[in-house]
């Protein structure tokens, strides 16, 4: 057998040797141990380890969960869900609260609504049978997509938030991303339970504009009060005007053309101000 | 945005901080070139508190801080300074969830490292740099408390950084790790300028050239460990009994009083200073307890 020259199996080994070489070299390296033996001298250890590090780092990074790997699959860039990670209400944990007061409000208003418990007052809407029952829903549902948003968005949620305010990545993009997404994230289990309550067919559309418009409240007045206090303020403003519209007029009103009119205005000016004032999301040094 | 090189290093000018009634910083002067300095000083000095200012992440009262000829004042600048900075907070945060890897490869996100291969070479740099190399698959939460330190260190040496600012870096280490993480400072590529904080006295004698004494909010010392030690020249002592009036007196390994103070106990003998007696003095100096 004609073994492999030492300054080819050098070249090889720095991968400077041309491409027809490589071809005819790697066959026989396969079936000649001597060679390999010869070419193991001439690999660069270091570059070795440093090679074997990244694939390790590689393959821990590409534990992503199904979820993951089915975003990613849909073109969804990596690096946007790796920051999505770190974001506490897209966390199983906490969708899984989502759903389960989700699902006390809505068995509630079910229950009543198919007669396995009795409704506690008259009936005030003579166009939709048992509306009232509505009225836990259309008060805790915004609120619980408010919560999500807030967690994305609150330092406080954050165990890292020192080191993305010293970083040069963009506070505002990422206070965006995570919060679209937890938006997103909170919205579809709240719409996906109005289907199973009575009332108007129009119902899942109508929870829309107030969650968006109650969460731009939210992130509006962050930028002039303190991030926790415009939550908490976005909540109230919501609480107190729906508890007594619930208890003047039903819940209906709540989410029907003047209320969506009053949502949509909220809305637009929201979100004037978060562009206008979207610096103060760029925390540290200056805030 | 390129970096002027002329003013390639960090300066402060007149630097002050109140929390409420405590003033955590009073008029700090302080300029700092490439290399290691080392900032010393008891609990409640300021040390955290400027560490973080130079670091962007809080705000002065009043004051001037220049890096590498950028003002954090300014938003554009202030993008400038993060995208040369390595910080790592007295209490890092850490997302428990997260894996090693996951978190230095989030981190690396942060630092704008967004391609995939270029986070996965950094994360594996760094974690072989602080020896965690075969930790990446650990969740953070099942780490101990220096492996999460090396952690905090990995995060700040992502991109290497010209400006390192480390917060308490040697807290939670043991002896050996203490040695490998002076080692690893010594050996950074490109001499970058590095602030740290400690108690450690001996961190500082054996690492950083320059040294900042800061106390009560104001800057009582700066120079070299030597420069340090020798303010305690002909003050520090060595006898077999312990001296009331000395500022301080303990015993050390060999059984007998080390005492630090003006006035020589009875049969003592005059020993060389050390960088922590000068820092000792200094602080009895300012009326520190």
């Amino acid at each position: 057998m004609t073994h492999a020259g030492e300054d080819l199996l050098a070249g090889y080994a720095a991968g400077t040797v041309e491409a027809a070489e490589v071809w005819s070299v790697e066959p026989h390296l396969m079936a000649c141990a001597r060679c390999r033996s010869v070419l193991s001298a001439h690999v660069d250890a270091g570059r070795l380890a440093r090679n074997r590090s990244v694939l390790m780092v590689r393959a821990a990074l590409g534990d992503a969960g199904r979820v993951r790997g089915l975003l990613c699959r849909c073109g969804v860039p990596d690096h946007l869900l790796r920051l999505l990670g770190a974001t506490p209400s897209l966390r199983r944990s906490w969708l899984l609260s989502v759903l389960g007061v989700l699902a006390v409000v809505t068995a509630e208003a079910a229950a009543v609504r198919y007669g396995w418990v009795r409704a506690s007052g008259p009936a005030r809407s003579p166009e939709y049978r048992d509306a009232e029952v509505l009225a836990p829903f259309l008060l805790v549902a915004p609120l619980l997509v408010l919560a999500g948003v807030a967690a994305a968005f609150l330092p406080t949620f954050d165990p890292a938030f020192r080191l993305a305010v010293a970083a040069p990545f963009s506070g505002f993009t990422l206070l965006l991303v995570r919060s679209v997404c937890a938006l997103a994230a909170a919205l579809v289990p709240v719409v996906a339970a109005t289907f199973l309550l009575p009332g108007p067919r129009w119902l899942p559309l109508a929870l829309l504009l107030p969650s968006l418009a109650l969460c731009a409240l939210a992130l509006a007045a962050a930028t002039v009060l303190d991030p926790r206090a415009a939550a908490v303020t976005a909540g109230v403003l919501w609480a107190v005007p729906v508890l007594l519209l619930e208890t003047a007029h039903g819940p209906l009103p709540i989410v029907q053309a003047h209320a969506q009119f009053a949502c949509l205005a909220v809305l637009c000016a929201c979100a004037v101000v978060l562009l206008a004032r979207r610096d103060r999301f760029e925390w540290g040094w200056t805030r | 945005m390129t970096l002027d090189v002329s003013t390639a290093a960090v300066r402060v000018d007149g630097l002050s901080r109140r929390y409420g009634a405590t003033r955590a910083l009073d008029g700090v002067d302080l300029a700092l070139e490439r290399g290691i300095t080392g900032l010393l000083g008891p609990n409640g000095a300021g040390k955290t508190t400027l560490l973080s200012i130079l670091a962007t992440v809080g705000e002065p009262d009043s004051g001037r801080v220049s890096v590498f000829g950028f003002d954090p004042r300014q938003a554009v600048q202030r993008v400038e300074i993060r995208r040369r900075l390595g910080y790592l907070p007295q209490e890092l945060g850490y997302h428990r969830h997260f894996t090693v890897a996951a978190f230095l490869d989030y981190v690396a996100i942060l630092k704008e490292i967004t391609g995939r291969r270029r986070r996965a070479e950094e994360v594996a740099r760094v974690l072989a740099a602080v020896g965690l190399e075969t930790r990446a698959r650990t969740r953070i939460r099942a780490l101990s408390g220096g492996m999460r330190q090396r952690l905090g260190i990995a995060q700040a040496l992502l991109g290497k950084p010209d400006l390192l600012v480390l917060d308490e870096p040697t807290a939670g280490l043991d002896p050996e790790q203490r040695l490998r993480f002076r080692e690893l400072l010594s050996s950074l590529p490109g001499d970058p300028v590095i602030v740290l904080s400690t108690h450690q006295a001996d961190d500082i004698a054996a690492i950083c050239p320059h040294v900042v004494v800061l106390l009560q909010g104001q800057v009582q010392f700066t120079g070299t460990p030597a420069e340090l030690a020798a303010t305690a020249a002909g003050r520090v002592w060595a006898a077999g009994e312990r001296d009331e009036r000395a500022h301080l007196a303990w015993r050390g390994g060999d059984n007998r009083w080390r005492h630090v103070g003006d006035n020589a106990p009875a049969g003592a003998e005059l020993v060389a200073p050390t960088v922590e007696d000068g820092y000792l003095l200094l602080s009895h100096a300012a009326g520190w307890r």
